[in-house]
């Protein structure tokens, strides 16, 4: 049994699984991002490599946040890395007649009554509709899922985007954040249209019986307050969380930012981990993190193991970066974090 | 009718009304440096109390700062260069390769709000143009942002260009986003760093040395 299982079923304290990406992987192996990033089977082996260089417990497959949004008509460009050059065309007030608006609504009160969700999904037909402008990379994702899991014996995590933090992409973070207020509605509508298409992607990937991390960092406390979290953002997350673990899966949530105003909230989600930047926060949930990606980045090994050493104090964990690894952070302080792991466990990994 | 119901606008973000207040004192004859400094700038000063003390977040800024603004456009024309006394010129931007801006856009309202002359360049600005700007614009202070690990080494660049060619004693450099904190600010060489934009006013007040802070 594979470490972080271990730690989920209480059979041990300590396991390790820093936030190394696509983008530093590709970066070690001087890879065009682009080239990477469009192409299941180079994502595949680029995080192949980057688990075989440091053999952390675990795989992220997690290429960049908006490999969804661009899916749903978000353009990009790289430079190297992808940045937003125009938002989606989708979200526009005729784009309404998309999507049957009576589903959208039976999926909120049945998730409330706690009933079966998967009946109300949405047509195949429908879901087509919503991706205008695919590039195809929600499916080089699950290629790069379906080679990690032949290749690799760990558990292979995918990333895919909350609801809220999507929404955010494809009408714009400005725009988005102003209409959680002055366009309640059309708020809603949008963050139903991310859930909807979201849960359309995780059905493809909890087929591969691939364990799922949902990064949702606009919806931190540092970005919005925790009435609006718990009106837009909590229940589209539950669910997502409530549809992966009826398959057996585990389900992690990652938010940056200040989450103590909402550790509360993101303590009865549901999940199995919670990846958070303050890992003394109390909570049942099962935490992931520890070491700061700017220590990581630039800190001295002395600076970097006064850190793990904090952060294993606070029992149970997952010893992690607090949000994705950078690009350039050196080889030798993400070993030093495995190293540290293994020092605990007595054993050193082959 | 009190000039604080223009307050009261920008504190609850009421965009739809600030401009037919404005009006209505600009009309009543009231100066409009008064609707400035005793309506919409104390508005956005108890929105930027607000947030610090997180009963406001950025959406409630976000609409506060759009509020401020609907009403200052109004009266921007009215007010003759005298009537503002600018504490010092601001360049601010989000560096190459990054388009969050939503900090940046928090921090540049605040700024003029507090009396500073801002010089927004945007987001995604080429090193190049930070430099160019600071050559012909003189600016006190120059504000760098960024919200990902993989742009904030422009930060640095742009510090190394600057004291290369010998700008580095004209003009200022602070930084923040996300992913900037005090350790990496004094090793890339900037003068400051803030954790969010009441604390980037506080900063820059302490860096110009100004008469009024």
């Amino acid at each position: 049994m594979n470490r972080i299982e271990e730690v989920l079923q209480h059979r041990r304290k300590f396991a390790v699984f820093p936030m190394v990406c696509a983008d530093h992987c590709s970066n070690l192996l001087h890879q065009n991002f682009k080239s990477v990033a469009t192409d299941g089977k180079k994502l595949a082996y680029v995080l192949e490599y980057g688990y075989n260089l440091y053999q952390y417990d675990g795989i992220l497959l997690f290429s960049d946040p908006y490999v969804e949004a661009e899916a749903m008509g978000l353009e990009l460009d790289y430079n190297p890395y992808p940045k937003i050059v125009r938002f989606s065309e989708l979200i526009r007030e005729d784009s309404m007649e998309l999507i049957r608006k009576d589903s959208m609504e039976l999926i909120r009160k049945d998730f409330i009554r706690g009933k079966e969700i998967k009946a109300l999904r949405l047509k195949s037909e429908e879901i087509k509709g919503l991706r205008l402008k695919s590039s195809g990379r929600v499916d080089e994702i699950i290629k790069a899922a379906k080679l990690l899991k032949k290749k690799v014996d760990v558990p292979i995590f995918v990333s895919i985007k909350g609801p809220f933090t999507l929404t955010s992409f494809i009408v714009g973070p400005e725009n988005f954040l102003k209409m959680l207020l002055n366009r309640k509605e059309m708020a809603e509508y949008y963050i139903d249209v991310a859930l909807q298409f979201q849960l359309s992607y995780l059905k493809k990937l909890l087929q591969l019986g691939v364990h799922i991390f949902i990064g949702d960092p606009m919806a931190s406390a540092s970005v919005i307050s925790p009435a609006l979290f718990k009106k837009y953002a909590y229940e589209p997350l539950a669910i997502l969380i409530k549809e992966s673990k009826l398959t057996g899966v585990y389900v992690g949530v990652h938010i940056c930012g200040d989450t103590e105003p909402i550790i509360d909230q993101l303590d009865s989600l549901g999940a199995d981990i919670l990846s958070i930047e303050d890992i003394s926060l109390k909570t049942k949930t099962l935490k992931m993190g520890g070491v700061s990606t700017l220590t990581l980045l630039n800190g001295t090994p002395e600076e970097i193991k006064k850190e793990i050493k904090k952060a294993l104090k606070s029992g149970r964990l997952i010893l992690s970066s607090s949000c994705d690894v950078p690009v350039n952070t050196p080889i030798e302080n993400i070993k030093l974090m495995v190293d540290e792991i293994n020092k605990k466990d007595g054993f050193k990994k082959f | 009718m009190e000039i604080s119901l223009i307050k009261k606008a920008v504190v609850e973000f009421e965009s739809d009304k600030i401009k037919g207040l404005v009006r209505e004192f600009l009309d009543k004859g009231v100066a409009p440096l008064d609707i400035l400094e005793q309506g919409l700038i104390p508005g956005m000063k108890e929105i930027g109390r607000l947030f610090a003390i997180k009963e406001y977040y950025v959406p409630e800024v976000l609409l506060g700062s759009e509020t401020f603004y609907a009403g200052f456009e109004l009266i921007k024309p009215l007010l003759v260069q005298t009537d503002i006394i600018k504490k010092g010129k601001i360049l601010i931007g989000v560096v190459q390769g990054d388009i969050h801006d939503i900090g940046k856009n928090i921090v540049k309202v605040m700024l003029e709000s507090s009396g500073y002359e801002v010089l927004d360049l945007g987001r995604d600005v080429p090193n190049e143009k930070f430099i160019e700007t600071v050559i012909n614009e003189k600016p006190k202070i120059l504000a760098l942002s960024s919200l990902m690990t993989t742009t904030m080494v422009h930060m640095e660049t742009i510090i190394k260009i600057l004291n290369k060619k010998k700008l580095r004693k004209t003009v200022k450099v602070i930084v923040g986003g996300a992913p900037v904190n005090q350790e990496y600010a004094n090793k890339i060489g900037a003068d400051g760093y803030a954790e969010d934009a009441a604390g980037a006013v506080k900063l820059i007040d302490s860096l110009t040395v100004n008469p009024w802070s």
